[in-house]
């Protein structure tokens, strides 16, 4: 066996198209699952905080079945069972909505925990001063739950950004397929394997470093 | 139930269910014992110990576990053929490395929690670092180190489906294996697609698992916080 020298550069400087388009595929998978799991946590974190009916309970029991079935076994009810039943959807379509669901669930729970947190007084003090429920969720409890649950609801958003890389099981071109597809070919493991990690940590990290300056600027008052 | 069922739950049970319970239990194990080391190491006074620990803790919680598991089964054998695993043993020592990361912020949190009075009462009394920290700080730090140890084991449970990826035959890719065998025509198969209801069988294996574990969860963290 020859042993090929550890090159990065040169991985990089040969497949940096690819690697870019793999790195592009998932930063769209990410922010379209990012932005259906704020919309869906936000609407059902609300329905689950104020209690509404049915709705309530619905979102129970999805969020019980997202949190203890594995993301993995998710995806593959999408991309491998919902054909059965005539519903074909394309990688890219998975790819999104797995996460999306996935994220969705457990955004569901930042929203409800931080629309809960909002102190009883300042949603009586709205209603007394003529508000309409809505209009009470809208300009109390939304702009100060919505901060309590920012944090958490961030951390979730950076599971969903790592988790697209799951989509190496439906052969969906992000990042890991794309990288372990060009290692597949020139046995580059290695040098695939440290621009994946190199990626995926930058994105996570300044995710991370996100959190802690919107911690600080969006810290409600009394706690500042 | 039809025919076809009966062959395919006892593969499941029989060589599935035992392989995600054995990958699970190392990895919790491990993680455990790893995580719990270096969460105390997070706490030393000394920079050099803080900075490698918080290096490893960072890049092992921050890459996608997938990536993590590639690593060892891929990248290992690559920088050295002996490093060379199965693909179970591969994700249970990714999932080691993720969770000793997060085991080990969830001590330092524990043990940082623990009052400086503490501290100075057991060093007071003559106790060394390491007499102080088993006999007096981790035994009080494991009591509220317990919720997130459950949670930490429904998720390896969870992730131990990534074994499927490379090929390692646990509930999700027994699954998988008889869905595809099933397809086949006779005598292998029936020549039909049971996909819902065999993966639909994995997701309630996983469920019955993880829902009362999570239960679990809930209640300790409102017990002993």
């Amino acid at each position: 066996m020859t042993l090929a020298v550890y090159d990065l550069w040169a991985f990089v400087s040969e497949n940096w198209r690819e690697l870019l388009d793999g790195l592009v595929n998932t930063i769209k998978v990410s922010l379209v699952a990012i932005a259906g799991s704020f919309v869906i946590g936000l609407v059902l974190g609300a329905a689950r905080a104020r209690r509404i009916p049915v709705v309530s309970q619905l979102t129970v029991g999805y969020v019980e079945i997202i949190r203890n079935t594995p993301i993995l076994v998710q995806i593959f009810m999408i991309f491998f069972a919902l054909p059965q039943a005539g519903i074909r959807l394309d990688a890219f379509t998975v790819a999104w909505v797995s996460v999306t669901l996935w994220g969705g669930a457990f955004n569901s729970e930042n929203f409800r925990a931080g629309f809960e947190a909002v102190p009883k007084r300042y949603e009586e003090g709205a209603l007394a001063l003529g508000f309409s429920s809505l209009g009470t969720f809208l300009n109390v409890t939304l702009p100060i739950g919505g901060r309590i649950a920012l944090p958490s609801s961030i951390n979730t958003y950076i599971s969903v950004v790592k988790n697209t890389s799951l989509m190496y099981v439906i052969g969906y071109p992000e990042l890991t397929t794309t990288a372990i597809n060009i290692a597949n070919l020139t046995l580059e493991t290695l040098e695939a394997l440290t621009v994946i990690g190199i990626v995926y940590l930058a994105l996570v990290w300044s995710l991370s470093a996100a959190i802690r300056v919107l911690e600080g600027r969006l810290a409600l008052p009394e706690s500042r | 139930m039809p025919d076809w069922a009966e062959p395919v739950i006892r593969y499941i049970l029989q060589v599935g269910l035992p392989a995600t319970l054995r990958v699970s239990a190392i990895s919790v194990v491990g993680a455990t014992v790893v995580g719990i080391v270096l969460g105390t190491l997070l706490t030393l006074d000394s920079v050099v110990a803080r900075i490698l620990t918080r290096g490893y803790v960072e890049v092992f919680r921050g890459l996608p576990i997938l990536v993590t598991v590639f690593m060892v089964y891929f990248g290992l054998p690559a920088l050295n053929p002996e490093l060379e695993f199965g693909p179970l043993t591969a994700t249970a020592i990714a999932l080691i490395l993720w969770g000793s990361a997060q085991v080990a912020e969830a001590t330092r949190g524990a043990v940082q929690s623990i009052p400086r009075e503490q501290h100075e009462a057991a060093a007071a009394l003559g106790f060394g670092w390491v007499g102080r920290h088993r006999s007096v700080i981790l035994p009080q730090a494991l009591r509220r180190l317990l919720p997130p140890l459950v949670s930490l084991l429904v998720n390896i449970i969870q992730n131990s489906t990534l074994a499927a990826v490379i090929g390692g035959i646990e509930l999700l890719q027994a699954g998988k294996a008889q869905t595809e065998r099933l397809t086949f025509y006779p005598p292998a198969g029936i020549g039909e697609i049971h996909a819902f209801e065999i993966f639909g069988f994995v997701a309630l294996l996983f469920f019955l698992i993880s829902f009362p574990l999570t239960r679990l969860a809930a209640y300790l963290e409102r017990r002993l916080v």
